[in-house]
């Protein structure tokens, strides 16, 4: 048994879906309540492991709870019970360019949103060049990124997530980003990641990529667990459940 | 202590989100950073014309630098109550300004309001240099006070921060907070003596006595105002050139120190929902 890089134990999720809600002290006085609410569980009882080294994809339908999950692995929302324990340092990639301001330089963008992502500035200043680089937009680096075009935006973005070298990276659907040859190197730098021996979970909905990318995949439906294993197994077993089940 | 911890290692984040507010404020402005002076300079106009040539309201001159410029004595108490209030005001909004960053990025969520106070202060230290330099000019002999001003404007800074704290929480469950708000600012600063010198409110006070039939004073309850006690302070150093009252001083530090800590303490325990809340 290999070392286990994230525990996910029995977590569940709960929202609210609010028929009346008092957002305004006013209508909270007058009603005499805060929300009248019904509670949603968006993740029931999920637990599965994520072996060090893997790539891990999680699948499912719209509304299956995969980002919830998502979002409880990167600490945005907290699960009401269960835990998750993680084995390295963690960096979670649910949109690029997370507090980009256009009127700054690509160069001061980039230390400004390294620094959100938790690299210390020694850290940045010594991947600079590598993360320049890697977005392609050498030539305009000290423009404004309001100037950028919308794909030089996001592979600024992407590069300085991808460079924050952490040990689990979780990663929403971003990866179709930029044109072909981004995606290349994109992908080569997933296969590096996991030869240096990294963990990534991964959410998509393409299930190529999943089975390209993929070691093992969990499927979530409605919330819950339906099934966890081995990628082409848990694909397979998901496309069988969708109606008209045929292509991926 | 583990917070605190976290805290600290999100100092460089602290940092580099206040210069993304100093860097992007004045972008694309032909006189930059000298907007900051515009609106201080502004109301400086305003409030001598109203109340020093049309009102007469003559503070006392400052004992013992002698000065006896009104729009000067303005100052010392405008400039730490405009920071105050943009701190407050600004910290109360930046997580709902914020929620692209809140919702997709995990990070210690107290570095935005506390990056307000530092871009606030930027301009307020900017501020507050040009105002020396003008006391300078006007004769005041203010070199020796300037590290005392230096203190105080930290615990005025850890006061307003406290306080931004708490509005900020507020502020996302209801969205009333803001609009309310910005009318207490209002009322709060016609409440502290900043346009016109507490010896008149003291002259009321003697006049009407006790209130209910007690010793205190209206005097006594006017002087809860922390901020009454803060713009004491800093007239004392900058205009009257002299050692602070000790009492005034001391409650400056436990009104800063007691804010902050319920500022903190409610912060922290609403941090986790605030994605959700949002």
């Amino acid at each position: 048994m290999s070392e286990i890089a994230v525990k996910i134990e029995d977590v569940s999720k709960k929202f609210r879906l609010y028929h009346e809600r008092n957002q305004s002290i006013k209508s909270a006085i007058m009603r005499g309540r805060r929300s009248v609410h019904e509670d949603f569980w968006a993740l029931k009882d999920v637990g599965f492991e994520v072996p060090v080294g893997s790539t891990f994809g999680l699948i499912g339908s719209n509304g299956s709870g995969k980002s919830t999950l998502l979002k409880c692995l990167a600490k945005i929302y907290y699960p009401e019970t269960g835990s998750i324990t993680y084995n390295g340092k963690i960096a979670a990639l649910l949109e690029v360019g997370s507090g980009f301001h256009p009127e700054l330089s690509g160069r001061e963008n980039i230390f400004l949103n390294g620094s959100i992502l938790g690299m210390s500035k020694k850290e940045i200043t010594g991947k600079f060049d590598e993360i320049v680089d890697f977005s392609g937009v050498e030539q305009f680096i000290d423009q404004p990124v309001k100037n950028y075009s919308s794909g030089m935006y996001v592979r600024l973005g992407f590069s300085v997530a991808i460079n924050v070298n952490p040990d689990i990276l979780v990663v929403d659907e971003v990866l179709a980003v930029g044109d072909t040859e981004f995606q290349a190197k994109c992908a080569q730098k997933f296969v590096d990641f996991k030869n240096e021996g990294r963990t990534v979970i991964l959410v998509s909905h393409s299930m190529e990529s999943v089975r390209e990318m993929c070691d093992s995949a969990a499927w979530l439906s409605h919330g819950e667990l339906i099934k966890v294993g081995p990628a082409d197994e848990t694909i397979d077993a998901y496309l069988r459940s969708l109606p008209g089940a045929s292509a991926a | 202590m583990r917070y605190l911890k976290e805290v600290l290692e999100s100092r460089e984040l602290l940092a580099n989100l206040t210069l993304r507010e100093i860097r992007g404020q004045y972008k694309r402005t032909i006189f930059g950073q000298l907007w900051s002076l515009v609106n201080p300079l502004a109301s400086m106009l305003v409030y001598t014309l109203v109340f020093a040539l049309i009102i007469r309201v003559q503070p006392e001159a400052g004992d013992p630098s002698g000065l006896d410029i009104f729009a000067v004595w303005l100052l010392c108490g405008l400039l730490p109550w405009t920071f105050f209030s943009n701190v407050v005001q600004q910290g109360m909004g930046s997580i709902l300004s914020n929620v692209g960053l809140v919702q997709k990025v995990y990070f210690a969520r107290i570095v935005l309001p506390l990056s307000k106070v530092g871009s606030v202060g930027y301009n307020w230290l900017f501020e507050m240099g040009v105002l020396v330099v003008v006391l300078v000019i006007c004769g005041a002999f203010v070199w020796p006070w300037l590290p005392l001003v230096v203190v105080t404007m930290v615990l005025l800074a850890i006061f307003a921060a406290g306080l931004a704290l708490m509005l900020a929480v507020a502020n996302v469950h209801f969205r009333d907070t803001q609009y309310f708000v910005s009318i207490i600012m209002q009322i709060w600063m016609y409440l502290t003596p900043i346009i016109y010198p507490i010896s008149l409110v003291a002259t009321q006070s003697d006049k009407y006595g006790g209130l209910f039939g007690t010793t205190v004073t209206i005097l006594d309850v006017y002087r809860i105002n922390p901020l009454e006690r803060f713009v004491a302070v800093f007239r004392q150093l900058l205009y009257d050139n002299r050692w602070p009252d000790p009492q005034d001083f001391l409650l400056c530090a436990i009104w800063a120190l007691a804010a902050f800590t319920v500022g903190l303490w409610i912060f922290r325990r609403s941090e986790r929902g605030l994605a959700e809340a949002l």
